[in-house]
C-alpha cells in the first residue's frame, strides 16, 4: 500500500520526476493501447466483443463532438477519444490494490489541463485570428480582467477537480481499510464501487469540459 | 503533497505520445469501419430502393403484359368461335343440301317406279280387256281384229285420264 502524499522522485537531466505516476500513466497507456489493439485487431463489419466498447465510446464521443463543435470538431476526435480512455482508464488503476491513478498527482491533471488550454488558444488564433483575441474585450474593454481570470481559472479548475475527486477516493479507501477489519469489508467494498462510479463521471466531466473549451475556439460564429 | 515539477512535461509528452499511438491504431481504423458501415448502410437502402422501382417497374410491364396477353386470348376466343359458327352453318347447310339432292333422287326413283308400274299395268288391263272382250265378242270378231281395236284404243288413251291412278 503506498504512502498518501510521498511520492518517489528520480532525477533525470537536473529535472524531478514523481516516477510512479509516470509508471502508472505508462501502464495506463499500456492498457488503452491494448483494449485498443485488441478491439481493432481484427475488424467486422459485424462487431464483436472489445470492438463493440471502442465503437460504443467513439461513436459517443462522435455524436459529442458534432453537437458541441460542429464539423471542425471531427480533427480533434482522436484527442478526445484518447482523453476520455487515458481518463477512464487511470482512474480505474487507482482502485487496484498497490497501484495508483496516475491522475491522483496533480502533475498529470494539470498537465493534461494546459494542454487543453494551449490547444483551445492555438486553434482559436488559428481559425478566427483577430475576432478571437478580440473577444476577450468583449462586451466592453473592462472584461479583459474577467476573462483573463476566466481564462487562467479554466486549467485551474480543471485540473484540481480531477485530482481532488481521485485523491480523496483513494485516501478514503486506505482510511477505511485500515480502520475497518478485514471481516467487515461492506464499506470499502462500497466506497470501492462508488470511487468506479466516480472514476467514470469524472472522466466523463473532463473530456466534457475539455470539449465545452474546445468548442469555443473552433465552433464557427453564429453557429451557436 | 502538490508539487508540481517535471513530471508535468513528461505527462503531456507521454499524452501525445498516446494520442498518436490511439490515433493510428484505433481511432482511425474504426473511424474508417464507421464510415464504410455506414456508406455501405446507405448504398444498400439506395440499392433496395432502386431495387423496388425496379420490381414495381417489372410488376407493371408484367400486369400490361398478362392485360395483353389476356386481350389476345379473348381474341383468339372469339375467332374461334366465329370460324366454329361458320364451320357449323356450312356443315348444316351441306346437309340440307344433301337432304335435298337425295330428296330429288327418291322423287325421281319413285316417278320412275310409277310409271314402270303404269306401263306394267296398262299391260295387265290390255291383257284383261282383250280376255274380256275376246270371251264377250268371239263368235263375230276374229282375235286380229280385236288386238287392233283395243290397241288403238289404248293408244288414244292418255295419262290424264288415269291422274286419279297417282
Amino acid at each position: 500500500m503506498h504512502e498518501i502524499g510521498v511520492r518517489e522522485t528520480v532525477k533525470f537531466l537536473g529535472l524531478t520526476f514523481n516516477i510512479e505516476t509516470l509508471e502508472m500513466t505508462w501502464l495506463a497507456m499500456g492498457i488503452v493501447i491494448l483494449v485498443a489493439c485488441l478491439a481493432t485487431r481484427n475488424l467486422k463489419a459485424v462487431p464483436e466483443g472489445w470492438q463493440n466498447f471502442v465503437e460504443m465510446v467513439i461513436i459517443w464521443l462522435h455524436d459529442q463532438i458534432d453537437a458541441m463543435m460542429g464539423e471542425r470538431g471531427r480533427m480533434l476526435a482522436p484527442f478526445i477519444v484518447g482523453l476520455f480512455m487515458f481518463l477512464l482508464t487511470s482512474n480505474l488503476i487507482g482502485l487496484v490494490p498497490l497501484m495508483a491513478s496516475p491522475t491522483n498527482d496533480l502533475n498529470t491533471t494539470l498537465g493534461l489541463a494546459l494542454l487543453v488550454v494551449i490547444i483551445v488558444h492555438c486553434l482559436g488564433l488559428y481559425f478566427k485570428g483577430g475576432h478571437y483575441i478580440a473577444h476577450f474585450f468583449q462586451p466592453t474593454p473592462v472584461f479583459v480582467i474577467i476573462n483573463f481570470i476566466e481564462e487562467i481559472a479554466k486549467p485551474i479548475t480543471l485540473a484540481f477537480r480531477l485530482f481532488g475527486n481521485i485523491l480523496a477516493g483513494e485516501i478514503l479507501i486506505i482510511v477505511l481499510l485500515k480502520l475497518m477489519p478485514i471481516w467487515m469489508p461492506i464499506p470499502s467494498v462500497g466506497w470501492l464501487m462508488f470511487s468506479i462510479f466516480i472514476s467514470c463521471v469524472q472522466a466523463v466531466i473532463f473530456t466534457m469540459l475539455s470539449m465545452a473549451y474546445l468548442a469555443n475556439a473552433v465552433k464557427k460564429d453564429g453557429a451557436e | 503533497m502538490i508539487e508540481i515539477n517535471a513530471t508535468i512535461i513528461a505527462q503531456i509528452i507521454n499524452f501525445l505520445i498516446l494520442v498518436i499511438i490511439l490515433r493510428a491504431v484505433a481511432y482511425k481504423p474504426v473511424a474508417r469501419l464507421l464510415q464504410q458501415r455506414s456508406d455501405k448502410i446507405r448504398q444498400d437502402m439506395e440499392k433496395a430502393e432502386f431495387d423496388k422501382k425496379m420490381a414495381e417497374e417489372t410488376l407493371e410491364q408484367y400486369k400490361l403484359q398478362l392485360s395483353d396477353a389476356n386481350k389476345k386470348a379473348q381474341e383468339i376466343v372469339n375467332q374461334a368461335t366465329i370460324t366454329a359458327r361458320q364451320e357449323h352453318d356450312a356443315a348444316v347447310e351441306e346437309t340440307r343440301r344433301e337432304i335435298e339432292r337425295m330428296k330429288a333422287t327418291a322423287q325421281a326413283e319413285i316417278e320412275s317406279e310409277r310409271n314402270r308400274a303404269f306401263d306394267g299395268m296398262k299391260s295387265q288391263i290390255v291383257l284383261l280387256s282383250l280376255a274380256a272382250a275376246g270371251k264377250v265378242v268371239a263368235k263375230n270378231i276374229d282375235t286380229k281384229e280385236n288386238d287392233k281395236l283395243v290397241n288403238d284404243f289404248i293408244a288414244g288413251l292418255n295419262k290424264e285420264m288415269f291422274a286419279d291412278l297417282k
